[in-house]
């Protein structure tokens, strides 16, 4: 075991020192998932929140706060139903809704019990947007306050009336009626004294009342919609998968033009002088190919994950669809090593296999985007399975069930193609 | 430790090292139509340094290939410390070889590749580390010993291809023209190597086509050429049986008649004869009553025994 370690260390050390090898096992696969990411939209997403409001409300209040949601630059938003906005979240085609409940404009969307108020709805995972969200919401509810004040909307007796409907409320909790009679009473001797200039005042000092938070804050609530992961939420979850094949034909193409380069120049004759078996020689070229590919793709999906909010709902399923793809390669490298016995050879012929597999099976065209008679064909490539199994553990929503078949194949052929390739190479040693 | 261990049984009378450290029989080896090595014999004494001599192309590297196990013979038999399996890790672990290819990583250091290739023969941590010094104190590589192998001289090469296979301290090795390449310099720096392994009286098998090489480091020379050994013995003795007498040449200013008596040839006014009495030679040219511009006596060389057995020059 020392020695296939040895083997293994030492291959990996060459592959670091060849600046060549490494771009092509890790550059250019993170190249292409940018490069295509950004060509299909990827980039962009992030800055306007597909979002719906739902105003259930229905006072001039609620519709100024939808109003200012409508308007504003950091969201796309749509007014909606209550249940279809649940529904549009939950398949992931919008990051959350924002539901003005009946009392909003009675309460200012300060206070009110759990039916009343102001309903956040996002997916529990999506912290940062859950977040952002809230804060313009608020940003919402503060600009409706001001405009409804500044512009005599009756917003004295607004404040009364919610101030009498706090005081008869005797289901809210008397700390919070505290801090919301105090809210409340604050605003109402402040727009007593308040006069029409002075709305920049208004502004700050409502800000500052928010910013307080807590219980005299805005009564928002944030309810978990969860995501059914049907589809990818952005170009980089198909770009990053796909890319995941690069980086197996990257390190597949490296070790198997090794192979053939040690052979040739003879350090393979001293390995094989040494006293360890053939099989084991060949066990740590095998070792140090399914080491490569394991760091390689992690890598890739690691930068996918961090950069781009590529979604991974099920991490021991990724990490088991990395290693299966990893081994299928290790032996699809030990069989493109026995294609020449020239390093020029074997580098040309498995190139053309690697194009063709690639081509097929979705490291060009996404398998997504594949029309069906090319999606037929592509069963035959063993990228196709590398990348399904990938995409099946990111975006896809596979369970075991779905993967176990994809995985088989690429154990099946990760054996057969090692078995074949030791045999082979065995045989011409000869 | 093994080598003590080996002393202490030969000093005990439990171990009994066979006579010959490699014995070949009858080995064949065929690529096709072509016979690169054809039913060759030999045996190399413990201890002793025997060389293939011959001209590229002759089945020198073959031959060695079938004594480690690297290749597979069409027939024969090869023997290494009365084993006759030189595949098994025991035999290995006997047997050092420096093959003709630079057999390096490039792109590790003097002291990565070393570590590595020791590391496949079971040496690790202080034991390991021992050795690797060794090898780099050895082969006069220590002051280099983190520069990259790629950024070597091709001298400096050889130096590290030769240590890489003695790492594991082997008791028989085979060295398969370990000078191929290199400059003046590093080739007296692998022959002062080579003598000093012989000094610690390890059995070395030498392939060689120069035939310096042969002369100055074997105890006993096979000259071979297509698959075939033409000739086996001491360096003496072959150029005894089939070098031919020394050879007296002398150049004069104008030709004096008298020595056409004496046979030999002439090369415009200088003159060639070999004879077993060139003291005689010479006495008889100076009787002819001419001043010599120049004289010498040589004797034959393995390139003259090679030539004698094949009809050709060794570097042909």
């Amino acid at each position: 075991m020392n020695a296939i370690l040895a083997i293994a260390f030492k291959d990996l050390r060459l592959l670091l020192r060849d600046k060549a090898d490494l771009f092509w096992v890790l550059g250019f696969p993170i190249l292409i998932a940018f490069f295509f990411g950004s060509i299909g939209g990827g980039g962009g997403k992030r800055a306007v929140m597909p979002v719906a409001i739902v105003d259930q409300d229905r006072t001039p209040y609620s519709q100024a706060i939808v109003k200012q949601l409508m308007s504003s630059d950091a969201l796309r938003a749509q007014e909606a139903p209550l249940d279809s906005a649940r529904l549009l979240v939950r398949r992931g085609d919008l990051v959350g809704y924002v539901a003005l409940l009946p009392g909003t404009g009675e309460s200012f969307g300060f206070g009110g019990d759990s039916t009343s108020g102001i309903e956040i709805g996002v997916d529990p995972r999506r912290t940062a947007e859950r977040e952002y969200l809230r804060g313009l919401v608020t940003a919402a509810i503060f600009q409706s306050m001001r405009g409804s004040f500044a512009a005599g909307g009756g917003g004295r007796d607004m404040v009364q009336r919610s101030l009498e409907k706090l005081r008869n409320n005797p289901t809210v909790d008397p700390d919070l009626r505290g801090r919301q009679s105090n809210l409340l009473q604050s605003l109402d001797r402040f727009m007593s004294a308040l006069d029409s200039s002075s709305t920049a005042a208004v502004a700050g000092t409502a800000t500052g009342d928010s910013a307080g938070g807590g219980a005299g804050g805005p009564n928002l609530r944030v309810v978990e919609i969860a995501e059914a992961d049907t589809g990818p939420r952005t170009a980089y979850e198909v770009t990053f998968p796909s890319s995941v094949a690069w980086a197996l034909i990257g390190v597949c193409m490296s070790f198997a033009v090794s192979i053939v380069y040690e052979r040739i120049t003879g350090t393979f004759l001293r390995l094989r002088l040494a006293p360890i078996s053939r099989a084991q020689v060949l066990a740590g070229k095998g070792l140090a190919a399914f080491l490569a590919s394991l760091v390689a793709v992690s890598l890739v999906l690691l930068l996918g994950i961090t950069l781009f909010q590529i979604r991974v709902p099920n991490p021991l399923l990724l990490t088991v669809a990395i290693a299966s793809s990893a081994f299928c390669f290790t032996g699809v490298m030990m069989v493109v090593a026995t294609l020449g016995k020239t390093p020029a050879s074997v580098a040309g012929a498995g190139w053309a296999i690697m194009m063709v597999m690639s081509m097929t099976g979705g490291g060009m065209v996404p398998l997504i985007a594949m029309p069906e008679w090319m999606q037929r064909i592509s069963n035959f490539s063993l990228v196709k399975y590398a990348v399904l199994s990938i995409e099946g553990a990111v975006w896809r929503g596979f369970g075991w069930n779905e993967m176990l078949p994809v995985l088989s194949v690429l154990l099946i052929s990760g054996f057969a193609g090692v078995a074949i390739g030791t045999r082979v190479l065995e045989s011409r040693d000869h | 430790m093994r080598r003590i261990a080996l002393a202490r049984a030969l000093r005990l009378g439990a171990y009994s090292p066979p006579m010959n450290a490699i014995e070949v029989v009858g080995l064949r080896k065929s690529y096709g139509t072509l016979t690169a090595v054809d039913d060759l014999s030999f045996t190399v004494a413990q201890g002793e340094t025997f060389g293939l001599l011959g001209p590229n192309g002759a089945g020198k590297t073959t031959t060695i290939g079938m004594i480690v196990g690297a290749l597979s013979p069409d027939a024969g038999k090869v023997t290494v410390d009365g084993e006759s399996d030189p595949t098994r890790p025991a035999i290995r672990l006997r047997i050092g070889v420096a093959p003709q290819a630079l057999a390096l990583y490039q792109d590790l250091t003097a002291e990565e590749n070393l570590a590595f290739f020791g590391s496949l023969y079971g040496l690790s941590g202080a034991r390991l580390a021992e050795r690797v010094q060794w090898a780099l104190d050895f082969s006069g590589l220590a002051d280099r010993k983190r520069d990259r192998v790629s950024g070597y001289s091709g001298g400096m090469q050889r130096r590290l291809n030769l240590v890489c296979g003695l790492l594991h301290d082997p008791p028989v090795i085979l060295l398969d023209e370990p000078t191929v390449g290199v400059d003046p310099q590093s080739r007296n720096a692998i022959f002062d190597s080579i003598e000093r392994l012989k000094r610690e009286g390890r059995t070395i098998l030498y392939t060689t086509h120069y035939m310096e090489e042969a002369e100055r480091l074997c105890d006993r020379v096979a000259i071979m050429d297509h698959g075939k050994i033409l000739a086996i013995d001491s360096v003496e003795a072959l150029l005894r049986a089939h070098g031919g007498p020394p050879t007296v040449e002398i150049e004069f200013p104008e030709r004096p008649a008298s020595l056409d008596a004496l046979g030999g040839s002439w090369e415009g006014l200088r003159w060639r004869v070999q004879s077993e009495r060139p003291v005689e030679i010479l006495q008889q040219a100076m009787g002819a009553g001419r001043p010599f511009s120049h004289v010498s006596i040589e004797r034959s060389t393995l390139e003259d025994v090679f030539l004698r057995l094949t009809g050709r020059l060794l570097r042909d």
